[in-house]
């Protein structure tokens, strides 16, 4: 049964991928996609069910499955290598050749590592990462349907591409969910690959100068993670001859050892995840179509990064690897939150955001306690379906206006109510006690008591998040509400956008008992201490929440009063009679203060910090 | 008992938006001397607030114009209910002595309903203050009368 | 969660706001002699709330009366978490959200001075949060535990020769809580009318009357987490409280309100980098 599960995690959505490819019409192509996602769902909701377990289904476990590994390891960069040099890209090429430089030497002057007994092992944090998955990534699939269609109509390209474009997302939902169960190292980083071509490729997906040029960033970036992984997989299997990862993340294996190859780990994880000073190629990677941002580049492949910290997470708790990368992670929840504070541009405020949280979840697995990794992985789960949320939101509520501008996007909530409501919600959702994020910045918080300067990064970074998504809700709430026709939906944008905003909200409910499973000594229904203090705050949230709607419903059929403008009378919404008895524009914006948040000077700044905190989690490996 | 409460914070918590209409400022003055230590119409918890959305008492100075009576009339309406309206000095009880220029509509009372007039030119503090008791003596009556 | 800690929730929960309109009674007559004047009686602000609560007047958004309530029910549930001896941490937490519903109901207004106040009141929690943040943090660590009641439970000597340098930081969080030049930036206290009444222009009648009680809350708590400084025994917390609400009174009458540039960057670095000090230092020893 089990294997069944693992077959149709894995192996159904490649399939359906290539399936796709045959696929002309939108009826069909919306068919496969629903259908995948339900078989997705159900399968991660059957292994739910049984986990932990481990495995050993064929299709993974078989001499086969492995040498397809190894040949991935040279196939993979092979390609990256090809389309470097078909673009003249100098670092594509570097980075493709020290790839199979690496590969080569794996394979050929290293003696093989032991066989991996088990191939799958799934525990709460592979489980957390399948569900995000299969849940978050195909309800983003499904609302990619209406999405690329009008998105096409936009572009107005000759022939449709969308055969190409669910191809490779169907494909990559299949990649994410056997790097998430595997336990073999050598697939791990095949999978891994996997996912920096389906970027790549997305990312390019409508081939316009820019998004070339965003594409090929993202894939020198992720392949300079790629060297990284590659070199610390190189030196693990010559110190320890191992590619099984439940054996490697035993402490007393790594007792008095260096923690070099960790520590390269953790840097390929910090590339993958966007960390300062990495964060460029997520950035560029906003060109591409909305879904490829809410599912690549904030819900599933960035998750990989921090996915692969939380898993190494025992090993580094207590270690000088371990305090570095919570400094390295909570300078970027600090930075990156600042950065966005500069933006006025929705998606790259999206984009900082995602960068930040990340970070917060990989300073959590450098605390490495059970506690701090259970924080990490709740946080990992609540903030891939708000965000999630947040970007489908932003991405609808740009084909509604052609602007990705907050500016723009001022007094949303008269155009695409739905839409910008949820969006409102998910924004608050990010800072909102008692909900996930908020409850697992806190336990954060407090799990860092270890590294003081950990702690007040943290607590600046969350400052800067607050007042980033109050402003946005506030703007998308805000400006003159002129009473137009809303924009037309459809029900495959709003039922994923919905869902999603239930999931976040429940899940958000939820994280105290997801928190609670995630702990090695968990009793039914127990809650760890300190966080017995949130079913209270639900229950007053939830009081609050119906007091609010009953007066929003006794305000909402109230007249609304004139606006102050001093004295001066208004003859229409966003104007006012004033001098020689004109009509004058009310015009109002957002203060960005980019004095001091401004995108170049910070990431000049934030960038050399972040290499030197870096560096020393490199270095202080080496020696 | 709490209903008493609430009927005695109304009277106990004059709050002031002060509006110069056409005045030569001098009752203006006069006015905010009552703000002053000597005079301290904060024991009435009297504040002079800049928004007529927290107002209770407007205290208008000066002759109304054509240009002034469309903002006096916004602030009087913006205000919520109940208020009372104060009109300062000759110019705002009747035009004063300008009464009869061109562009002078008269006193406060054309554009809205004034419900305490304070002679004077410029009307003393101690007027003023007086004419805010009154007016909410004639509150309390009001409030009295509706329950 | 035990009896007592129910009995304590609804004590924070009654007194907690009740204390903090006797604070801002305290403020206006204090304020008062300072300026050598005589001052409204000490329940006036009961009064003004009495006044507010049957004022009839329509809202400036349909959103405005739900962020009200939500704010509301935040701050008296960040007074409620402190009395029974909750996370402080967490009921910082509660407060700021508090404070973000009351920027987001000027947001939905339609008054340009409520938007201007809206965009200063983020820039205001940007530059109070974090040193607050820390300050919490501080005391925790002295004390052994995020909880209030070990932090309360001093032993001995009082936490403020273990901390003295997040009192800057301290001080300034109240002067922003309580709206007080320097910091009188996003809502520009009666009087003042810079910006006519900022973030709260458009709530007007039982909204603003809820608000103000809502601001009670939150002043309770805020000098409540300042007395925890000296916190040997009852009284002697309620005179640290007392003495850093008259230190901002003196503060307010002596000074003019600075701009929030610079708030934001000489103010708040300048507290943030003392109180992270102080947090260093504890850890060093």
């Amino acid at each position: 049964m089990i294997d069944a599960y693992i077959g149709l995690l894995v192996l159904w959505p490649v399939a359906a991928g290539l399936a796709s490819l045959g696929l002309r019409g939108q009826a069909a192509r919306s068919a496969l996609v629903l259908g995948t996602a339900a078989v997705l769902a159900a399968a991660a909701v059957g292994l739910a069910t049984q986990a932990p377990f481990t495995a050993s289904p064929a299709f993974l476990a078989s001499a086969t499955a492995l040498h397809v590994a190894q040949g991935a390891s040279f196939l993979f960069p092979a390609y990256f290598l090809f389309v470097g040099l078909k673009e003249k890209h100098a670092l594509v090429i570097g980075f493709a050749l020290l790839q199979l430089g690496l590969a080569a030497f794996g394979e050929f002057g290293l003696p093989a590592p032991a066989v991996v007994k088990t191939a799958v092992v799934c525990d709460g944090l592979s489980l957390a990462l399948v569900l995000v998955v299969s849940l978050v990534g195909t309800l983003i699939s499904v609302f990619a349907l209406p999405y690329m269609r009008h998105h096409e109509e936009h572009q107005g390209f000759k022939t449709s591409r969308q055969p190409q474009f669910f191809m490779i997302l169907l494909a990559f939902l299949g990649f994410m969910n056997g790097l998430a169960l595997t336990n073999d190292l050598h697939v791990f980083s095949a999978f891994y690959e996997a996912t920096t071509l389906c970027s790549f490729l997305l990312i390019g997906h409508d081939r316009t100068d820019e998004a070339k040029k965003s594409g090929l960033r993202a894939l020198w970036m992720n392949s300079m993670g790629g060297v990284f992984l590659h070199a610390g997989i190189l030196l693990i299997q010559k110190q320890h001859g191992l590619a099984d990862i439940q054996a490697l993340v035993d402490p007393a294996l790594w007792a008095g050892l260096s923690l070099l190859p960790l520590a390269l780990l953790g840097l390929a994880a910090c590339v993958k995840a966007a960390q300062l000073p990495f964060q460029a190629w997520l950035l560029g990677a906003m060109v591409a179509p909305t879904p490829v941002s809410a599912l690549l580049h904030s819900s599933t492949m960035v998750k990989v990064g921090v996915f692969l910290c939380l898993r190494l997470a025992p090993v580094l708790e207590g270690t000088t690897t371990g305090r570095l990368l919570t400094l390295a992670g909570a300078f970027t929840f600090l930075g990156a939150s600042a950065l966005a504070l500069g933006q006025s541009n929705a998606k790259k405020i999206l984009a900082y955001s995602t960068a930040a949280n990340l970070g917060l979840i990989i300073a959590c697995a450098g605390i490495g306690t059970p506690v701090a990794i259970a924080a990490g992985v709740v946080l990992m789960v609540v903030h891939a379906a708000t965000k999630g949320l947040l970007f489908l939101c932003v991405g609808d509520m740009e084909q509604a206006i052609g602007s990705r501008d907050l500016e723009d996007l001022r007094g949303m909530i008269a155009k695409t109510p739905v839409t910008a409501l949820a969006a409102a919600a998910g924004s608050m959702a990010m800072i909102l006690p008692p909900l996930g994020m908020l409850a697992g910045k806190w336990a954060t918080l407090e799990a860092a008591n270890a590294s003081p300067m950990s702690m007040v990064m943290m607590a600046v970074g969350s400052a800067l998040a607050v007042v980033c998504w109050v402003r946005f809700t506030g703007t998308l709430m805000s400006g003159v509400a002129v009473a137009a026709t809303p924009a037309p939906t459809s029900s495959l944008s709003t039922g994923p956008i919905l869902t999603l905003l239930a999931g976040t909200v429940g899940l958000g409910m939820a994280a105290p008992w997801l928190n609670a499973m995630l702990l090695p000594a968990w009793q039914a229904f127990m809650l760890p201490d300190g966080w017995a203090l949130l079913p209270p705050l639900f229950l007053t949230a939830m009081l609050a929440w119906i007091l609010g709607m009953k007066v929003l419903g006794r305000q909402s059929a109230a007249k609304l009063a004139t606006p102050y403008l001093g004295g001066l009378p208004s003859a229409a919404p966003g104007s006012f009679v004033g001098a020689l008895g004109r009509n004058w524009t009310l015009s109002e914006g957002n203060e960005y203060a980019t004095e001091l948040f401004g995108e170049a000077k910070l990431t000049r700044i934030a960038g050399v910090l972040a290499s030197v905190l870096l560096l020393a989690l490199v270095g202080g490996a080496l020696l | 008992m709490f209903g008493s409460f609430l009927k005695t914070s109304q009277v106990k918590s004059p709050w002031l938006l002060h509006f110069d209409c056409g005045s030569c400022n001098g009752c203006d003055i006069e006015t905010l001397a009552c703000l002053t230590p000597v005079y301290d119409v904060e024991r009435f918890g009297i504040i002079n607030v800049g928004n007529p959305r927290h107002a209770d008492v407007l205290v208008v100075t000066g002759t109304v114009n054509p240009r002034n009576a469309v903002v006096l009339k916004n602030l009087y309406d913006q205000m919520p209910t109940p208020k009372l309206v104060i009109a300062v000095g000759a110019c705002g009880c009747s035009g004063g002595v300008f009464r009869e220029a061109p562009n002078v509509l008269g006193g406060i009372d054309k554009v809205i309903p004034v419900d305490v007039y304070v002679p004077g030119c410029p009307a003393k503090p101690e007027a003023i203050m007086d004419a805010v008791v009154t007016g909410l003596a004639k509150l309390k009556g009001i409030l009295e009368a509706s329950k | 969660m035990n009896l007592n800690t129910l009995y304590l929730a609804v004590a924070g929960l009654v007194l907690g706001p009740l204390l903090g309109g006797l604070a801002a009674g305290v403020d206006r007559v204090v304020t008062a002699r300072l300026q050598s004047r005589l001052g409204p009686p000490l329940l006036q602000p009961f009064y003004d709330v009495g006044k507010l609560w049957s004022k009839v007047i329509a809202p400036a958004s349909h959103w405005q009366g739900m962020f009200v309530r939500w704010a509301l029910v935040a701050s008296l549930a960040s007074d409620v978490i402190l009395a029974a001896g909750g996370d402080i941490l967490m009921c910082f937490f509660v407060q700021a959200a508090s404070a973000s519903f009351v920027a987001l109901g000027a947001f939905c207004g339609n008054s340009p001075y409520g938007k201007l106040g809206a965009q200063r009141e983020l820039f205001q929690l940007l530059a109070y949060e974090p040193v607050f943040m820390v300050a919490i943090l501080c005391l925790a660590k002295a004390a052994g535990g995020f909880d209030a009641f070990s932090i309360m439970a001093a032993q001995g000597q009082p936490l403020l020769f273990k901390l003295p340098l997040i009192v800057p930081g301290l001080l300034f969080a109240v002067l922003v809580k309580l709206r007080k030049s320097p910091f009188d930036i996003a809502a520009s206290h009666h009087m003042h009318q810079e910006v006519v009444r900022g973030v709260y222009t458009d709530y007007a009648g039982r909204d603003f009357a809820l608000l103000e009680v809502a601001h009670w809350a939150d002043v309770t708590v805020v000098l409540w987490i300042c007395s925890f400084l000296w916190a040997t025994g009852p009284l002697q917390m309620l005179i640290t409280g007392l003495a850093f609400l008259f230190a901002a009174l003196l503060i307010d009458n002596i000074s003019a309100r600075l701009t929030w540039r610079t708030m934001l960057k000489t103010v708040a670095p300048l507290t943030l980098i003392l109180a992270t000090a102080n947090l260093v230092w504890l850890y060093l020893e």
